[in-house]
């Protein structure tokens, strides 16, 4: 019997890998989709508008497991999207959060949906500054991609005019709330931005997907798919198709190679029936996020990719780069207290952002290089967390938590490190998975340079409070420890050079033509900006440019 | 699954949350509370709770101390939340919780003979009071109180963790988590963006 052949393997279906399934797909080709983890069920798995009071204990989970999450995001509500069998290690010095969703959609289904592109400013920062090396891309080639993307998953923003962040196409955006109006006249004074963020969130009907009920609880899962996420968005598209078979809680093992060097399908663990199962394809797209795609390559030695297959460079795995996360600054705002409670939650993060200030005219005004965001919150929430920062109980105590309850805001920065050689993620020589795959090690600092945006961020946030008429309560001490933003890159950078770089600058490997990387792992550092958007506008052109290699016949079958 | 309406799914969500609540071990008086009709709750004489970690001593003098730090005025407080359930459930849950707690309420106990030759709860309710306020204020801070004041930090936030997400602490706090809105809701003070005139009604 001839083993069936597909035409494209794609491990992931994330944001990198729905938009590659979806995109080939629709190309007309043979798809086989690998993912690690199970489908979801939005009406079990999502919190589905449910109260703490719903849950056994109240949305904080249970003690005993606290040892075994992996983050915020993994918690009562959704843990059970969580992958949880996996380990990682970190190296001595090291420290990781790193909650991982294997279930289909990936992270998608619990996203942030902050959605700013790319520009030149980060494209060419080596240029600007000295540092690194830059992108193998420019946003007048990359800006078409972006714009289809942001019609297709709709983003809610406005023209802002930013020399740091282009321009795209955007549906209405948010309301400010009382809030946002208090920090908007603060941040005017100081003379730094605060403008509506750009937002994957449904402000109205689009492409078929309802609007936002604004519920406010995003993160959790939403259950009727007004956000952008791969399950709501882009796999049906790819299923109606007929050309997409989705395997799931199919966890991959390594690249398969021929005599040649070239791909030749995937090795991957069945988690059902616990046995080694092998695809076979005329091309592999590796889209498992940035830390696991490394460790799957890595992974993959032949005689002629000793040291894992795509890294004749010896860059496979290196210059891993995070954002730092972490509340600069928190007080409340007296204007609010006392007032009737407002719905500030409804976007559950990302209503106005502070989009990066520094460094725009001259690329060393600051004391450090590049630049960094910050996401202003607060008002409303579910849980008033200040009540615990409060003196005294009794009546007088609970009635000063409702009058406070409107008025707590905080400031959380993001700011990218800057690649280094002593960042990045390795094979654990010695730890293995229940499956005999080798775990990823992850070797990380922060910098010094993020770290004075970090004490930069504390000070102008106090003075934007501080101008607002607010009340600074807390300046933030430690940031959050590395992996928290989820946002990691690097580990498959793109480049011109074979000799450096792992990728060419489609995404595709200098060392074997018909193996593809669509996520995070290809781009040169973090920048300010999250990392989806440009996971979807990066894949979508990688897709077409290996559609392209299939219609030229570059990719034949064996 | 995008076709689904809300209405659909609310209508699923209440089905479901009787009976997935009535499962949740050692909740018997919050349970009742989540008919959040007045009446309602007045009808049903919850059952008796039998504490899960606590003593008998033990659990009524968290009883009493949740009670003091959200008290039942204007509003339910703690007591018709059904807090110290909750707290009796997590410190159950959670064995790095009980060293502390187990230490923290014999200090109260102790503290209180010293202070007034009884236990804390046969204390008048001003004596309580003002067993509490050094302890609970940082401008009332005595000396060699130090273990008391970290202990009611701890039993003040189990509280306000077992208080805020009970539906009574919803709507304590008139929370609009409860709600759905047609689009974004948008500041109505146009005129006024420093918020320098707005009223405060919540005195």
């Amino acid at each position: 019997m001839p083993k069936q052949m597909y035409d494209v393997i794609v491990i992931g279906t994330g944001a990198g890998g729905g938009m590659a399934i979806k995109t080939l797909c629709e190309a007309g080709l043979k798809v086989c989709a690998l993912n690690a983890g199970r489908r979801l069920d939005p009406e079990k798995d999502f919190r589905f508008h449910r109260m703490p009071w719903e849950m056994k204990f109240r949305g904080f989970d249970d003690p005993k497991r606290r040892g075994e999450s992996y983050g915020y995001l993994d918690n009562e509500y959704t843990k059970a999207a969580w992958e949880h069998e996996i380990p990682f290690t970190t190296a001595p010095g090291t420290k990781w959060m790193w909650p991982r969703c294997f279930s289909v959609g990936g992270k998608t289904n619990f996203w942030g949906r902050s959605s700013a592109r790319f520009g030149d400013i980060d494209f060419r920062a080596a240029s600007l500054d000295g540092y690194d090396v830059d992108w193998p891309i420019t946003h007048d080639e990359i800006g078409p991609y972006y714009t289809r993307v942001e019609k297709m998953i709709g983003v809610a923003s406005t023209v802002q005019n930013r020399p740091s962040n282009p321009d795209g196409s955007y549906l209405p955006p948010f309301h400010f709330r009382c809030l946002d109006r208090i920090l908007e006249a603060g941040s005017n004074k100081v003379g730094v931005p605060y403008l509506p963020d750009r937002c994957a969130q449904l402000t109205q009907p689009h492409e078929g997907h309802p609007a936002c009920h604004f519920c406010g609880e995003c993160t959790t899962g939403c259950d009727v798919g007004a956000f952008f996420s791969t399950p709501y968005f882009l796999l049906p598209k790819a299923e109606a198709t007929k050309n997409l078979e989705l395997r799931t809680n199919a966890l991959a093992k390594n690249i398969l190679t021929d005599q040649n060097g070239h791909a030749r399908g995937v090795a991957y663990i069945d988690r059902k029936s616990k046995q080694e199962v092998e695809v076979y394809g005329r091309a592999v797209v590796v889209a498992a996020s940035c830390v696991e795609s490394a460790r799957i390559l890595l992974n993959s030695k032949s005689r002629l990719h000793p040291n894992g297959v795509a890294n004749s460079s010896g860059q496979l795995g290196r210059n891993l780069c995070d954002h730092l996360y972490g509340e600069s600054v928190r007080g409340y705002l007296p204007q609010l207290v006392g007032r009737p409670p407002f719905p500030d939650h409804v976007g559950d993060s990302t209503i106005a952002w502070m989009p990066r200030w520094q460094n725009l005219k001259d690329p060393h005004e600051e004391k450090f290089i590049r630049g960094y965001s910050v996401y202003p919150d607060g008002g409303c929430q579910d849980f008033p967390g200040f009540a615990s920062e409060l003196d005294g109980f009794g009546s007088s105590y609970k009635r000063e938590i409702k009058r406070r309850y409107p008025a707590p805001v905080s400031f959380g920065i993001q700011a990218p490190t800057l690649r280094s050689d002593t960042n990045y993620v390795d094979l654990d020589p010695e730890e293995k998975d229940p499956y005999g795959i080798p775990v990823a090690r992850l070797h990380f600092q922060w910098d010094d340079n993020v770290l004075k945006m970090w004490d930069h961020s504390k000070q102008v946030c106090a003075d934007v409070l501080r101008a607002a008429g607010g009340v600074v309560e807390d300046i933030g001490d430690e940031p959050e420890m590395p992996g928290f933003s989820l946002h990691e890159t690097g580990t498959c950078r793109m480049g011109n050079d074979p000799k450096h770089f792992v990728t060419n600058r489609f995404g595709q490997t200098h060392d074997v033509p018909n193996l593809y990387v669509c996520d995070a792992s290809v781009f040169l550092n973090c920048t300010d900006k999250t990392t989806t958007i440009s996971i979807l506008t990066f894949s979508l052109r990688t897709s077409e440019y290996l559609i392209e290699n299939f219609r030229r016949g570059e990719h034949k079958a064996a | 699954m995008a076709g689904q309406g809300i209405q659909r799914r609310e209508i699923l969500r209440i089905l479901g949350t009787a009976a997935a609540v009535a499962q949740f071990p050692g909740f018997s008086k919050w349970t009742f509370a989540c008919g959040h009709v007045g009446n309602a709750v007045l009808q049903i004489k919850p059952a008796v709770y039998n504490p899960q970690f606590f003593t008998a001593a033990e659990y009524a003098l968290v009883e009493r101390l949740s009670e003091m730090i959200i008290p039942s005025d204007s509003t339910p407080g703690a007591r018709e939340a059904g807090v110290a359930e909750f707290i009796d459930f997590m410190v159950a849950s959670d064995p790095d919780s009980q060293y502390a707690f187990r230490t923290g309420l014999t200090w109260m106990n102790a503290h209180s003979e010293r202070l007034f030759g009884k236990p804390f709860v046969d204390l008048t309710p001003e004596q309580q009071t003002s067993l509490l306020e050094p302890l609970a204020y940082k401008n009332k801070t005595r000396p060699g109180e130090g273990d008391g004041r970290i202990f009611f930090r701890q039993i003040r936030a189990f509280t306000l963790n077992g208080f805020y997400t009970s539906e009574i602490g919803f709507k304590e706090l008139d929370c609009p988590s409860l709600k759905m809105y047609a689009e974004s809701p948008e500041c109505p003070h146009k005129d006024d963006p420093e918020h320098l005139h707005v009223s405060h009604p919540i005195s």
